[in-house]
């Protein structure tokens, strides 16, 4: 694992505006654009049209058309454009429009913007963002639902972060942009709009690498991230009602994971149910149970048990709802570590 | 130089008491010979001679119990008295012995396995308690945390009770050594060795007792009809046992209440409806209690259950019965009217669901159901069931539907195959 640079949280003001996840990537895309103008976005359609989910939507008319850039349909050349830019003093932010369409750019992300900073020595780095919207769950068509995080987790030199609520989702974004190595960021597409949170306005970081303790329980360890967060959320409250009581971590990044949390956790309850919406073979549950293993190995009272979607692409939508972890299978499975 | 171990001769077997040997040193042994006799926690088994040679050594004394790969004795195998020369021959793999040799050293398994979840083994290690002392009352017998902390507050209370009685100021050990518990029987005392069968006995009825909420429940039945029947047959030269109609009439009264014909399996979370019916029959033998199992009973006639049973009885006194005879019950009766009891609270036979007690049939004065007072036999039952898998009312259906089959035999002929 990547170590982390020790940073605090920093809020700047205490004012806040009711938005949705969506509504704060704006924001963050909005404070970066007038903070340092390094910073541009590039993307498909970003300018004018604001992007499929309306992210950059007036950003491009306060911004301008050198900050706020329209490029033509090529994910490889929009991430290796970016790689030239970064490498030459701009911070580019880059979207994709599904994270599932980044394959034809998992060329330039794996060769060149993974590597420039081992590549050079250091000499060079690569201050960019990929943003992405991912997963499953919106009655998508085929590629745009799939939620492919671990061929970039795997991948050393990308830092891979995946927020679950609007404020996380500002602060993570504004870290990201400002960190000087590439990240990966992935937007929960169905929580886009799914509710509303008070967002601080400003500038402020939530640090990369630090997951969230949601709810504190001593009987069993529920860790997810992303747009499952609601999901197994719904499931802890109904093991809670059972007097099951969970500690309920939201990662928030994926690389580097924050083992410190877990093992804090995991040592506290000894039960772990890990949940994930992409598939199950080599998901990124698959690391954490890894890091228990090695962190915390003496203090399992029961086996650990992943609920994540099945090994199978992402099916179209009729059958969607059985491919995603549900509350129900989430909470089979914290019955079952809990009566192990 | 061939080291005859005690190998695992039944499922789960972990050790042995060794009997009685059929050989010497000095003596010759042919492949295949028995050397050895020994009682494991259900059987009394021959170990065969995996080679041909010659007796060096009796490692283990009689009446020893040993674990499951210890070397019982020492064979030099023909024309090789050399270890590097018994290698060749096993290499050579040519020679009927080496090979059985090698067959015989794959099945030795190794040391008894602890079955514990990390959590447990580190609280056990924090607390120097030697894991392999504490009892385990979880699924299969696994090791819990809360059996480390009672097994420890078992020895801390031995402590003081020691400590209370001590005369110097010496320190206690954690736990009494073995020379303590000798020293604490009275020397005039009488002791049988609490080891074999008993020993198993004991460690499955307080399984089953520990594990197993038991309810008993009572009911009386009116034997005269059957027993009519019983010598009408035998007028005609054709003897059969209460016992048989019994499991015949318990094979109709299970298939209509198929949870006492079942297994809790706590691991999956489910109830396991058993499709056959082996019926147990707990039997007393001189090396103590002993179930048989009779397979598919369903299948077989009312003669063909009462001659199968003789043949089961009998082999569990003489103590022949083979493992596969031992295995695989679905549902126990034990029938104790010969011995004289009226009443009884049995135990269930882990993992199945109900066992019966059949009690002494005796005659009695019946109020009948034109207010006349009657000579009945009258037979009193025993069941215990597992409340967790079944109900009272479920159980008093169930023998209501066996008494009434036994009451009134000509309904059991309908349901016979």
């Amino acid at each position: 694992m990547n170590p982390v640079a020790e940073k605090s949280t920093v809020e700047t003001s205490k004012t806040t505006r009711s938005l949705t996840l969506v509504q704060a990537v704006t924001d963050a895309l909005g404070t970066m654009l007038a903070e340092d103008n390094r910073v541009m976005l590039l993307g498909e359609d970003i300018g004018k049209n604001g992007g499929v989910f309306r992210a950059t939507e007036g950003l491009q008319e306060k911004f301008g058309e050198d900050r706020v850039i329209d490029t033509p349909l090529s994910e490889a050349g929009i991430v290796g454009s970016s790689v030239g830019l970064a490498v030459n003093g701009m911070i580019p932010v880059v979207e994709i429009q599904f994270l599932g369409f980044v394959y034809p750019a998992y060329e330039q992300i794996a060769t060149h913007v993974s590597r420039v900073r081992m590549r050079t020595m250091s000499k060079y780095t690569v201050p960019m963002v990929i943003r992405a919207p991912y997963g499953a769950g919106v009655r998508a068509p085929e590629i745009h639902s799939d939620s492919p995080e671990s061929l970039f987790t795997h991948m050393p030199g990308i830092k891979v972060v995946c927020p679950s609520s609007p404020a996380d989702a500002k602060g993570l974004l504004i870290a990201a942009i400002k960190d000087p190595d590439p990240v990966l960021f992935m937007e929960p597409m169905r929580l886009y709009r799914a509710f509303r949170e008070d967002v601080p306005e400003g500038m402020y970081e939530v640090e990369i690498g630090k997951g969230k303790k949601i709810t504190e329980g001593d009987d069993v360890t529920v860790i997810t991230w992303g747009a499952m967060v609601p999901v197994a959320k719904k499931a802890v409250e109904k093991a809670k009602a059972k007097g099951i009581q969970c500690d309920f971590i939201d990662m928030r990044t994926l690389f580097p994971l924050d083992q410190d949390i877990i093992a804090e956790s995991v040592q506290k309850t000894g039960r772990v149910v890990v949940v994930h919406e992409s598939h199950e073979t080599t998901g990124v549950g698959n690391d954490i149970l890894s890091i228990i293993n090695k962190t915390s190995f003496l203090y399992m009272k029961a086996p650990i048990e992943k609920v994540t979607g099945f090994d199978v692409p992402v099916p179209f939508f009729a059958l969607e709802d059985d491919y995603l972890p549900t509350p129900k299978r989430i909470g089979e499975a914290i019955e079952k570590v809990y009566t192990f | 130089m061939l080291e005859v171990k005690l190998h695992d001769i039944g499922e789960g077997m972990t050790e042995a008491e060794i009997l009685h040997y059929f050989v010497k040193p000095g003596d010759s042994v042919v492949a295949d010979q028995a050397l050895v006799e020994v009682q494991t926690d259900k059987m009394v088994a021959e170990l065969p001679s995996p080679t041909t040679g010659i007796v060096r050594e009796l490692l283990i004394d009689t009446t020893s119990t040993v674990e499951v790969g210890t070397t019982i004795l020492l064979i030099e195998a023909e024309n090789h008295s050399g270890r590097a020369e018994q290698e060749t021959a096993i290499a050579t793999a040519e020679t009927v012995p080496a090979n059985q040799a090698t067959s015989i050293a794959t099945k030795i398994k190794g040391p008894h396995r602890i079955k514990a979840a990390p959590y447990t083994r580190k609280i056990a290690r924090e607390n120097d308690v030697d894991i392999t002392l504490v009892n385990g009352t979880g699924p299969a017998g696994r090791i819990l945390e809360q059996d480390v902390y009672h097994f420890m507050e078992t020895v801390s209370n031995q402590i003081s009770e020691s400590q209370e009685t001590a005369t110097t100021d010496t320190v206690q050990p954690a736990s009494p050594s073995p020379a303590d518990k000798v020293a604490s029987i009275p020397a005039e005392a009488e002791t049988i060795p609490f080891t074999g069968i008993r020993k198993q006995i004991a460690k499955k009825m307080t399984h089953s007792l520990t594990t197993i909420p038991h309810v008993t429940h009572f009911e009386e039945i009116d034997m005269t009809n059957l027993l009519a029947l019983r010598q009408e047959l035998k007028a005609d030269g054709v003897s059969v046992s209460a016992v048989a109609f019994f499991i015949k009439a318990l094979v109709v009264a299970l298939k209509d209440f198929p949870i006492f014909n079942a297994k809790l399996d706590e691991e999956n979370g489910v109830i396991i409806l058993e499709k056959d019916y082996h019926i147990g029959l707990a039997v007393d033998s001189t090396l103590g209690l002993i179930v048989p199992v009779l397979k598919n009973a369903h299948k077989k006639t009312l003669l063909e259950v009462h001659n199968e049973m003789k043949e089961l009885n009998e082999k569990a006194r003489l103590g022949t019965l083979s493992g596969n005879e031992m295995r695989g019950g679905t549902m126990t009766i034990t029938n104790v009217g010969p011995l004289g009891s009226t009443g009884a609270t049995p135990i269930i036979n882990h993992p199945e669901t109900a066992i019966i007690a059949f009690h002494k049939t005796k005659k009695c004065a019946v109020v009948t159901d034109e207010d006349e007072i009657a000579i009945r036999s009258m037979m009193n039952i025993s069941m215990s069931f597992d409340h967790r898998v079944a109900d009272g009312a479920t159980a008093v259906a169930f023998t209501n539907r066996f008494a009434d089959l036994i009451e009134h035999p000509k309904k059991l002929w309908l349901e016979l195959i």
